[in-house]
């Protein structure tokens, strides 16, 4: 079972969690909770285990950021969501990039680069993706633009 | 040796953002030896217009017209993804005779939107003839899309628990009259262009993308499947109506460009099959959820929810906070992914093949954009 | 002659109006579809809707070639500046059609935060005919090139029923 596979995998790893989804309700098989300098590892245990990069996010908690990390295989039904928590003043502590494993990584890291403004360290090529190169905001942080009026 | 001292500068080239390829505002930077590309460069962002900064300020009805603009070619699909997170979230369970109007439908979009990739694609290897015949056979689709949805393109049909409106007998027997309109134009684009001589030449042995180039930068959809990978959502993470039919997922052996193109073409075939079965197999009943509230706030929590669009694989990964209005949502787009493999793959070809393989991978640039 | 590129030098007359009438029925489109609306230009042009019967049916792919513009598509702040440049890059005299909510104001994606798009296309470049819908029917953008024709010639296209000041 590529599930029993996986969790082998990462064992060693020592990770903070890695405890089973509930798929009906959330669409996860796994739910794995890693440091953010834990991640090459953890994407190196993945591929070869089998399974491509799915998505790479991010999301603000406004005391915090969650890099939101999704994996998937072609072979077997098995999603498994790793999440990294990234405090927000420790800006020096660049969250590793894990595109020397998954060179998919690049853009998906060049986009949460330039909407929430976290840096890659190690990324090849940290420029803007989808705003224009001269833009000095990033515009999904919580703290973007004035408060909406009403809706 | 004697130098001559001839410098031997490489030539940059600018494709785009506006150029005659249909695929929408891409941007690729070229850097070319001869007619040889040494390097390709894809820039993106020219239509970009913040659908998930949009997410965070608008509640989840607001949002559900986006969906449609995100990828317009398949928008029920995406339609559909966005609905199914939400409705995971909210614990709503469509009814069956929903969930098949929502398959019916999608399929009909799915075929369509190859029609105009087909169409699109051929005018860009230089070909006008197919354009004409697929767009005709689209208008037939849209017809039938068109009295049920109310809208040709960007759908904006589904609602949280199942379908607003019903389909009526004047659909069923246009569907049925259209799949077998369809099952004879076959033929006409197999003579056409399946077995045209140039086209072969120009698409056989180029753009071949391998397994292991697909892992790593995480294809989907008939991009993925010329390669020999079976992978696809419908099957294999089967949602809504999908297990009650028999279809096939027809798969390339080279994973070269007339590979992806052949997918595509079979995949209509299979199209065809599934909205038969369901017209066939079409239950009664209600087609929305009782008791769905007027002001959604769903449990706090996650969901990720994968569809299958005429791309690739759509997912839809939202964040809640018990608001109305949703915390984070991200869109996983097929394209995405497709498109970040250009870098590897046109490495050593000819600008006229750059073409070839850029349109084989079936890109909707705003989808890119977001 | 319109007023974008100021009074004619030399005024011609009769030969104005035969001129305006040949400019009127042989427009030669930009391909510039943007997002969305570019594949309802797309049916537009295609056996059904056919715009190729009026004289518009000929899509040139470079700007020089060409002498309509039609904006099918939502404008964004990156994609503004290549807008402008095309337009300026065309020769005169030239028209521009803002098709589909997104270049006529924003369209959907207009809200107060928005920071990517620019909300209508007559904000950088002048525009003379709008087509309202998300998106516009083929139908819509025949009707607008038979507007654009009344405009250029200045008269109505059925001259007994209609009363078109120019």
């Amino acid at each position: 079972m590529l599930k029993d596979k996986i969790q082998a995998a990462l064992a060693p790893l020592n990770l903070a969690q890695v405890s089973d989804g509930d798929y009906s309700k959330t669409g996860y098989h796994l739910e794995v909770a890693a440091a953010p300098g834990q991640m090459p590892a953890v994407a190196q245990a993945l591929l070869e285990a089998g399974c491509f990069l799915e998505s790479l996010t991010a999301v603000d908690l406004r005391e915090s950021f969650t890099l939101v990390y999704h994996f998937a295989s072609f072979d077997e039904l098995c999603r498994t969501v790793v999440r990294a928590s990234l405090a927000k003043e420790t800006q020096e502590a660049q969250p590793p990039t894990i595109s020397r494993v998954y060179p998919g990584a690049d853009w998906y890291e060049r986009e949460v680069y330039d909407l929430f403004g976290i840096k890659f360290a190690g990324h090849p090529n940290l420029k803007r993706l989808l705003l224009p190169e001269d833009a000095d905001f990033h515009p999904l942080l919580k703290d973007f633009g004035a408060e909406p009026k009403n809706d | 040796m004697i130098e001559l001292g001839i410098e031997e500068k490489s030539y940059t080239l600018n494709l785009g953002p506006q150029h005659p390829s249909t695929h929408g505002v891409l941007r690729v930077l070229l850097t070319m030896d001869g007619e040889y590309i040494t390097k390709a460069e894809p820039v993106i962002g020219y239509g970009h217009r913040g659908h998930e900064h949009m997410a965070e300020n608008r509640n989840y009805q607001q949002f559900l017209p986006n969906m449609g603009r995100v990828d317009y070619l398949h928008a029920l699909a995406y339609n559909q993804g966005y609905c199914m997170a939400v409705e995971k979230l909210l614990g709503l369970t469509v009814p069956e005779r929903g969930e098949f109007i929502r398959v019916i439908l999608s399929e009909l979009n799915r075929i369509s939107s190859h029609l105009v990739w087909i169409g699109a694609y051929l005018l860009d290897l230089g070909a006008f003839t197919p354009i004409l015949y697929a767009f005709d056979d689209r208008e037939h689709i849209l017809d039938l899309l068109d009295r049920i949805t109310g809208s040709r393109l960007t759908y904006c049909f589904y609602r949280f628990g199942g379908a607003p409106r019903d389909l009526d007998e004047e659909f069923i027997t246009g569907a049925r009259a259209f799949i077998k309109r369809l099952r004879s134009r076959f033929g006409d684009y197999e003579s056409l262009v399946t077995k045209n001589v140039i086209f072969i030449n120009r698409t056989r042995n180029v753009g071949i993308i391998t397994r292991e180039q697909a892992v790593k930068y995480g294809l989907t959809g008939p991009t993925l499947r010329g390669s020999g990978i079976a992978y696809d959502i419908r099957k294999s993470e089967p949602y809504s109506a999908y297990p009650a039919f028999d279809f096939q997922i027809p798969i390339g052996s080279k994973g070269d460009v007339f590979d992806r193109y052949l997918v595509r073409i079979l995949e209509m075939e299979q199209s065809l099959r599934i909205v038969e079965q369901a017209l066939d197999k079409l239950p009664n009943g209600p087609i929305m959820a009782d008791k769905v509230p007027k002001r959604l706030k769903p449990a706090a929590g996650e969901v990720y929810q994968a569809v299958e669009s005429a791309r690739g694989e759509f997912g839809c990964y939202i964040v809640s906070q018990g608001d109305i209005k949703p915390y984070r949502i991200k869109l996983r787009v097929p394209s995405f992914g497709n498109l970040s493999i250009l870098p590897e793959v046109a490495v050593d070809t000819l600008v006229a093949d750059l073409v070839a393989i850029l349109g084989s991978m079936d890109l909707v640039i705003p989808e890119i954009d977001r | 002659m319109e007023t974008k590129t100021g009074d004619p030098l030399i005024r011609l007359g009769l030969l104005e109006e035969a001129l305006n009438l040949a400019r009127a029925n042989s427009l030669w489109p930009l391909t510039f579809g943007l997002a969305c609306c570019a594949i309802e230009m797309m049916a537009a042009g295609m056996a059904r809707f056919d715009l190729d019967r009026f004289g518009a049916g000929v899509f040139r792919p470079s700007p020089r070639q060409s002498d309509l513009m039609i904006v099918a598509g939502t404008i964004s702040k990156k994609m503004a500046p290549a807008v402008v440049r095309l337009y300026e890059q065309m020769p005169a005299p030239k028209w521009v059609i803002a098709m589909g909510n997104c270049a006529i104001s924003g369209g959907p994606f207009y809200y107060p935060n928005q920071y990517a798009i620019v909300p209508g296309a007559d904000l950088i470049i002048p525009v003379d005919v709008y087509i309202p819908g998300c998106p516009p029917r083929p139908e819509a953008i025949i009707e607008s090139i038979l507007m654009l024709e009344e405009k250029i010639t200045k008269r109505g296209r059925l001259r007994k029923f209609r009363n078109v000041k120019g």
